[in-house]
């Protein structure tokens, strides 16, 4: 903020307060502006949901949605803090916590959390997230389970085929659906879709491999054996798919899948609200279950949605900011949010057998406990809960040129994987 | 003329800012000028030497980021883009333009319509261009779906997910936004032709097409360059359009700086590098634009020295 | 003025003899016609599809004959589409838009009118550069000139305000408005200013009385660029503004942006054409001046 603008913030604050002590208590008026990519939709209207509780407790509600993948919202933020505007609520995620909490000009929310005991509620490998120094920075809005395939009933049914469990069983199952004629694997090829995917395959064959190259960003892990083998298995799921990748949305390939044109669909839980919405049922049209794993368990590769809020001078809306995180945490807004988003809260005492969460979503609970006693849960590279945006950009720039290209052989790009994180160091 | 009641000196003060009126009056856009484009061009560049990430950071950090672009292969795909789809899009709107030029000028009938049915593009956002043709293109929504449906089972037309051709529907696309402009611009420079110089060209028995190649469009040169300005900057500044028509898929093949400089920028954080890429743009405009300008003025100079 | 007379006199298809014509004729209009379809398919399909029941679309394809037709996705469009929670449609967002796009154009084309004047009949030590460094203004990619604008609204105090769109596209207007109108004067004769001065006229009067009444025809080329542009612009209007003020081009994102439940292309697509129907029907309305307009310029 420039100093000018300090200057005249503190003036105008100092103004008010004396204004307000000569009147009497002062009269807090929460209020907030909420930046989210949340335009459309069933998200749209959860979001909907929350100004609508918000303003039930008090809270005066506004908010900026701009669609599109996080990098319109992205731009307005930085464009707002070099202004002098920084937003008071922001939704960001994962190492963007971190990031913008390095710069000093998040809010602490230790108060709001310590008074609603969000660290014995809240999943603990997202508080790490949520705290990157110690200190609660982020309001953890869910819990979004990446590593979801979804077989179409039909189709296996058809086939007498099983929902595979290992990588092997897959590429047979495939083989299978192939050789009767139809496509197996629906996909639309974007750089976070072609990521999300080869996210569960490194994942499915070694964890190891994943929480080093993907979580660490490990320079050995990425140009290893272990990686060319994942890119081996990656171009053999291309071949699965059809010629019409490219330009295709994630719900066109949901509906492929759904409307038995394409027997297998990977992508997280966000697919179930999707569905819903169309008016797809689980069990009838779709089954899900988790990504193939080859070292048997349960696994859960996990994405989460959070708030962040930037130090305002404005009393207001600091006051409206402690409103919106409590808002956000409490189980009317969770229950409310996730239904609609085909996710699981982010606090861990909520029941999920009522409220209309899906038969898919109650799964993804359970598996998320089961996994996190097992330790096999991580946090999602494609969808940037790990490595920095710059590692993670070069890194979906490789992958997804190697889906769209089958010239690029395996081992070739496990090089260009290193190459490209190597040098953005 | 009423008799002035000033004083000598405040005559000549008045005088003095009469001569610089002018002056006075271009002053504030030339400072507007200034400031966007000089200074805000040297920030970028300052910017691109340092080691900002997520925020603007004045410390300096070298020329890593300038090695660490030109490294990715997104950057050295988007660059090639530049050159290949702005020469493509320039070249080809005003070919088009031209000819729908000509076709116009030949005393057609319903003129109006059709000036109108190649204008109206340039009335609709790139961000509409791109996701309109993009239904038309893909394979499953649009002219090859249409044509298979129609009987013709084994019509292909699937370049927009093919990795080579990509680009070439990125052309197809921006010339059908622009050859409009073109063609108001070049149909508007050939009714102002020298009459006199045409009939001559008749007289001597030259043909149709010899009359136009040789006398009447090289005597409109200039509204080509002016066309080809605003056109060039058309191009140099994609990026709604790629983002609706490709997204740059696939894979990276049709990705352009704009949308570099964007990503590096505010979706990763990495503000130093996406202000090199930003200054490498507009070097590639300068190895455009400083030929040109050197030429323009070598051929005014010229011109002058044999009418002087 | 255009020597008329020698123009017409040159019709290169009447020379030939009759067939020849009627041929080149033909051909003439042929490639017209062709070159319409190209021109005039995504209009046509826009139009069509914001008409068509979605699973018909979906079904179908978007070139399809239509199974059936109704005007009640531009309805709701307009009044009743739900963007980022409040179910309004697209109208307020077209107003915000109107009142961007309407101030920034009038004061970049006025302020054009008077540099194109200068520059063109008023050059003194320095206007070529002058004219070279607001050329250049043309082409700076916008994605650059994002974050400077940030600094400089912020310092004004006009983050997040209509204001502060009309102050940057009337800045980044002047470099077209200018060029334009810097090479429409320049055609008129030298002459008449002189002569004009001689008689004792000064900056202004020869401003009024020669200049502007020239000017109906770049001004009309002008408006028509300047508001188009404006109006469809999209990466400001969208980081500059917040919540309610946004522009029409940033709730169009919102009906295609990755969300859940289905893309309802119909209205999409109705709300896409009424995005689109200010520059449109400027263009449609106006287009002939683009072409006349230029020609009368070109004044002997």
């Amino acid at each position: 903020m420039s100093s000018n603008t300090t200057r005249r913030t503190w003036t105008v604050t100092a103004l008010a307060s004396l204004v307000g002590l000569g009147m009497g208590a002062a009269h807090a008026e929460p209020k907030t502006n909420m930046l989210h990519q949340w335009a459309q939709g069933s998200e749209a209207a959860a979001i909907a949901k929350l100004g609508e509780m918000y303003e039930e407790r008090g809270g005066t509600w506004e908010q900026t949605a701009i669609s599109g993948h996080t990098s319109n919202t992205l731009a307005k933020l930085r464009s707002d803090v070099v202004s002098g505007n920084a937003p008071a609520a922001v939704q960001l995620k994962g190492p963007e916590i971190a990031e913008w909490n390095a710069t000093g000009r998040t809010a602490n929310l230790d108060d709001v959390a310590t008074e609603q005991g969000w660290d014995d509620v809240v999943a603990s490998e997202l508080i790490s997230v949520m705290k990157p120094t110690g200190n609660w920075v982020a309001a953890p809005m869910n819990i979004h389970r990446v590593n979801w395939l979804y077989s179409s009933r039909k189709i296996l049914d058809e086939l007498g085929l099983e929902v595979p469990k290992t990588w092997a069983d897959f590429n047979a199952a495939c083989d299978a659906v192939m050789a009767a004629g139809k496509i197996c694997l629906a996909h639309g090829a974007a750089d976070w879709s072609d990521t999300t995917t080869f996210d569960s395959v490194v994942y499915g064959m070694d964890i190891d491999l994943y929480r080093k190259a993907f979580q660490e960003a490990d320079l050995e892990a990425l140009r290893s054996e272990q990686m060319a083998e994942a890119f081996a298995q990656l171009r053999k799921l291309v071949g699965y798919m059809d010629d019409g990748i490219n330009g295709r949305s994630w719900e066109q390939s949901m509906a492929m899948t759904m409307d038995a044109e394409a027997a297998f669909f990977m992508m997280g839980d966000w697919t179930v609200a999707s569905a819903n919405a169309a008016g797809y049922e689980e069990g009838v049209d779709y089954l899900c279950s988790q990504t193939p794993v080859d070292w048997g368990g349960k696994g859960f590769i996990l994405n989460a949605d959070s708030v962040v809020f930037f130090e305002q001078s404005d009393q207001d809306y600091v006051d409206g900011q402690k409103l919106l995180a409590e808002t956000i945490m409490s189980p009317e807004f969770q229950v409310t949010f996730n239904v609609a988003k085909g996710s699981i809260p982010s606090r861990t005492d909520i029941d999920l057998s009522e409220g209309g969460f899906t038969q898919c979503q109650q799964q993804g609970l359970t598996d998320l406990k089961a996994s996190v006693e097992q330790g096999t849960l991580v946090r999602s590279m494609a969808h940037n809960m790990t490595v920095p945006q710059r590692f993670r950009g070069a890194m979906m720039e490789v992958i997804t040129e190697y889906v769209a290209d089958d010239s690029i052989s395996p081992e070739e790009a496990a090089m260009q994987l290193a190459d490209a994180v190597e040098v953005q160091q | 003329m009423q008799m002035s009641t000033d004083s000598p000196r405040t005559r000549s003060l008045k005088a003095d800012l009469l001569e610089r009126l002018p002056l006075l009056v271009l002053a504030p856009t030339v400072l507007a000028m200034f400031l966007y484009v000089v200074v805000f061009s040297l920030w970028t560049l300052w910017l691109s030497l340092s080691t900002s990430t997520i925020l603007p950071d004045p410390s300096y950090g070298g020329f890593g980021e300038y090695v660490a672009l030109w490294k990715s292969k997104r950057w050295t795909v988007a660059y090639q883009n530049l050159f290949l789809f702005g020469s493509l899009y320039v070249v080809g709107s005003l070919v088009v333009g031209t000819l729908l030029a000509v076709l116009i000028d030949q005393r057609v009938r319903f003129e109006s319509f059709w000036r109108t049915v190649y204008l109206y593009p340039l009335a609709i956002s790139f961000i509409v261009t791109g996701t309109v043709w993009r239904w038309i293109f893909h394979p499953q929504t649009g002219v090859e779906l249409a044509l298979q449906d129609m009987g013709w089972l084994s019509a292909q037309f699937d370049w927009i997910t093919d990795r080579d051709m990509a680009l070439y529907v990125v052309v197809i696309t921006g010339i059908w936004h622009a050859s409009g402009f073109a063609m108001a611009l070049i149909l508007a420079g050939l009714r102002s032709v020298d009459g006199d110089l045409v009939k001559a060209a008749q007289i001597d028995g030259a043909s149709l097409f010899r009359t136009y190649r040789r006398v009447i469009l090289p005597s409109i040169w200039p509204i080509f360059m002016a066309v080809a300005v605003v056109l060039l900057q058309f191009a140099v500044k994609t990026y709604d359009l790629v983002v609706a028509l490709t997204q740059g898929g696939p894979g990276v093949s049709t990705t352009v700086p704009a949308i570099v400089v964007y990503d590096l920028m505010f979706q990763r954080g990495q503000i130093a590098q996406g202000s090199a890429a930003a200054v490498m743009i507009l070097v590639a405009l300068a190895l455009v634009l400083i030929p040109y300008s050197l030429y323009t003025s070598w051929r005014r100079r010229s011109e002058a020295a044999t009418h002087g | 003025m255009v020597d008329a007379q020698a123009r017409i006199a040159f019709d290169p298809l009447s020379t030939g003899g009759r067939t020849r014509r009627l041929t080149s004729r033909t051909i003439v209009y042929l490639l017209l016609g062709l070159f319409s379809l190209y021109y005039m398919a995504p209009l046509v399909i826009l139009f069509m599809n914001s008409m068509r029941p979605l699973d018909d679309i979906v079904r179908g394809g978007f070139i399809d004959t239509p199974q059936s037709l109704s005007l009640r996705y531009w309805k709701e469009a307009w009044g009743t589409f739900c963007i980022a929670g409040t179910c309004e449609g697209v109208s307020r967002f077209f107003m915000n838009s109107l009142l961007m796009a309407i101030p920034a154009t009038v004061i970049s084309t006025a302020l054009g009118l008077v540099n194109g004047y200068v520059l063109s009949k008023w050059r003194f030590r320095g206007s070529d550069l002058m004219f070279g460094l607001i050329t250049l203004g043309v082409f700076l990619p916008a994605q650059m000139t994002l974050l400077p604008w940030a600094y400089i609204l912020g310092s004004l105090g006009l983050s997040n305000t209509i204001a502060g769109l009309v102050l940057i596209h009337t800045v980044q207007g002047l470099s077209f408005t200018t060029l334009f109108c810097r090479n429409y004067f320049v055609a008129i004769p030298d002459d008449l200013i002189k002569a004009a001065r001689i008689d004792g006229a000064g900056f202004w009067r020869i401003f009024r009385r020669i200049i502007l009444p020239l000017s109906p025809p770049i001004i009309i080329v002008t408006v028509i660029w300047q508001f188009t542009g404006i109006w469809n612009e999209f990466l400001f209007g969208t980081v500059f503004t917040s919540g309610a003020n946004q522009p029409i081009t940033s709730a169009l994102v919102a009906f295609s942006g990755s969300g859940t439940g289905v893309r309802a292309y119909n209205v999409e697509a109705a709300a896409v054409i009424m995005a689109a129907l200010p520059p449109l029907a400027i263009y449609v309305l106006g287009g002939k001046y683009f072409v006349r307009g230029l020609t009368e310029g070109a004044v002997k």
